[in-house]
């Protein structure tokens, strides 16, 4: 339904954005973008979307090449933007009405979706009233609806859920889900909340500074790390800390750092073994052994470069 | 086909109607100094300068060629308001040629505008303005207003997609939309100015139209020789239809790709 073949863009800036990425998104999939700010996820979807030129690659949507059938590829998708995207004084129903109009929906068969929709998502009461009046979550609740209403073969949300509430946020991912179940809706979400993308996603391509570093299902990324890791709060210099780990052999290449938190996979070790060893050596204020989590995996593809330099 | 492009390009002027009737200061700001011209400066105006009636005719006109470019440079802000915080991407990432977007914006600027002017004309005309009008004087007039309009709207949106905030898009308003005027002929002839002045105006599209619309209305030639110089009105006005129409035609063209590469980073 998406693919993706060396993908790039350069902006008229220099800035390379997007550095050649290839995935593809099997009908009926969740697939996940994750990524740091800037590491190219809306410069991503806005490729697929046809608002930015690629500098390079191919990219298909629903079938359509997004350079050379830019309107077949916009007329099976549709786009829930990271940003408000509405025009305040209208109503919400408007809203609807204008994506059905210019998606081509039969006017029939609008009313009747604007109708299912707006009592799917709870907008009801809100429907009739201007966009202006909506708070945050209601704005997205709509934008959903208004993304849905020409029933799209691909959804692309583009980080949905940020400034949201915790309550609203999880409300909604419980609505973007429910969508996300139907077999014939395929949706790209891009986010950098790990607890969405776990939730939400059949598989999950994490990026970082315009390249995938890894592209998997949610628990084979996990399963990378192992099954338990070491975790050291570190006083003094981490990176050192690190260093003597390695010399003793209980760090490999796959440790990495944040900030004074130093992350050892353990690789079949015994944490006793290990914690053992962290003792003998006083490198670290608190040590504690776990599961590793998508964070981890997160956190070593796109801050292990720091691990790797120390 | 015809009908796959007609009825996006409806859906989206009816968009912008919608949001333009919500936002009464687009219909109302425009209008405001074109009538205080017409209405209020021009008989104060001829009083001061011992001039005839035909005078507030002359400037009732002129002021139609201020009402124009306000009119169309305030529709040229609501692009920067769709842009900035309106649902201009919902928009660009639907299944409609781009073009259509800023034609969808046009139809409606140049219904309001057209109404204003409808406005300003009956208002001038309950006011004891006299305009001798004939049918084919009211044509050449229309063409005139739609010509000239068309071509300022896609000023508007040219300069709507080059300059980022609504602040540094207001402050070239009166570059564009005032200037000129005052050296069109709005208010006298443009043989009253110095030579370089007057050879200089009969560039400007606005002096073409002016002069076109002051022969439809007032079946005053006037303007039309004081910038071509023959006897035959009919050839004049046709060539000064043909500056605000390749002006209209120029114009959108530009527009509309400025606005689609804009559109796409």
């Amino acid at each position: 339904m998406i693919e993706v073949r060396q993908l790039r863009k350069t902006y008229a800036s220099g800035v390379e954005a997007v550095r050649g990425i290839d995935f593809d998104v099997p009908d009926g999939q969740v697939f996940g973008l994750l990524g740091p700010n800037g590491a190219g996820k809306s410069t991503t979807i806005g490729m697929l979307t046809t608002t930015i030129a690629p500098s390079g690659g191919t990219a298909r949507v629903g079938g359509f090449d997004v350079v050379r059938e830019p309107l077949a590829a916009r007329r099976v998708s549709s786009v829930v933007f990271q940003e408000a995207v509405v025009d305040r004084a209208l109503t919400g129903r408007r809203h609807l009405d204008l994506h059905a109009r210019l998606w081509g929906v039969e006017p029939s068969a609008a009313a009747g979706r604007v109708g299912d929709l707006v009592d799917a998502l709870g907008l009801a009461k809100l429907i009739d009233r201007p966009v202006g009046s909506y708070s945050g979550g209601e704005r997205r609740r709509l934008e959903l609806a208004r993304a849905l209403v020409s029933q799209p073969r691909v959804l692309f949300l583009d980080e949905p859920t940020v400034g949201l509430d915790p309550r609203i946020r999880h409300e909604l991912l419980d609505l973007i889900g429910a969508w996300g179940s139907h077999a014939e809706l395929t949706i790209l979400v891009t986010t950098h909340y790990l607890d969405e993308a776990e939730r939400l996603c059949d598989r999950l391509a994490i990026i970082h500074a315009g390249r995938i570093v890894a592209l998997d299902t949610p628990a084979a990324l996990r399963a990378a790390l192992g099954r338990e890791l070491l975790e050291l709060k570190v006083d003094g210099d981490a990176a050192a800390a690190l260093a003597s780990l390695r010399a003793r052999g209980i760090a490999q290449d796959d440790a990495f750092l944040v900030g004074s938190t130093v992350t050892v996979p353990l690789n079949g070790r015994t944490s006793t073994d290990a914690i053992a060893v962290v003792s003998e050596l006083r490198l670290a204020a608190a040590v504690s052994s776990r599961p590793p989590t998508l964070d981890d995996v997160y956190l070593r593809l796109t801050g292990g470069r720091l691990a790797a330099a120390a | 086909m015809f009908a796959h492009t007609l009825s996006p390009l409806a859906t989206l002027s009816r968009r912008r109607l919608q949001l333009t009737v919500r936002t009464p200061r687009e219909l109302l700001v425009p209008l405001v100094t074109p009538i205080l011209f017409a209405l209020v400066i021009a008989p104060a105006l001829r009083t001061a300068l011992h001039t005839d009636a035909s005078y507030e005719a002359f400037v009732a006109i002129g002021t139609v060629g201020l009402l124009i470019p306000l009119n169309m440079m305030f529709s040229g802000l609501s692009v920067i308001v769709d842009r900035e915080q309106g649902a201009q991407r919902e928009l660009l990432a639907a299944p409609v040629a781009r073009p259509l977007l800023v034609l969808g914006n046009l139809i409606v600027a140049a219904a309001i505008t057209g109404l204003q002017i409808a406005v300003l004309i009956a208002a001038a005309a309950a006011r004891g303005i006299h305009f001798h009008a004939s049918t084919s004087g009211v044509l050449w007039f229309l063409a005139a207003v739609v010509t000239f309009g068309v071509g300022m709207y896609g000023l508007a949106e040219i300069l709507a997609g080059r300059v980022p905030k609504q602040e540094e898009y207001i402050a070239r308003v009166p570059a564009v939309a005032i200037v000129p005027w005052f050296l069109a002929g709005s208010l006298f002839p443009i043989k009253a100015m110095p030579a370089f002045l007057a050879w200089l105006a009969k560039f400007l599209p606005l002096t073409h139209g002016l002069a076109l619309m002051r022969y439809g209305l007032l079946g005053d030639a006037t303007g039309l020789r004081n910038i071509w110089g023959m006897h035959d009105t009919t050839a004049m006005a046709g060539l000064s239809l043909g500056v605000t129409a390749l002006f209209a035609l120029v114009l959108t063209a530009a527009s509309i790709r400025v606005f689609t590469r804009s559109a796409v980073h």
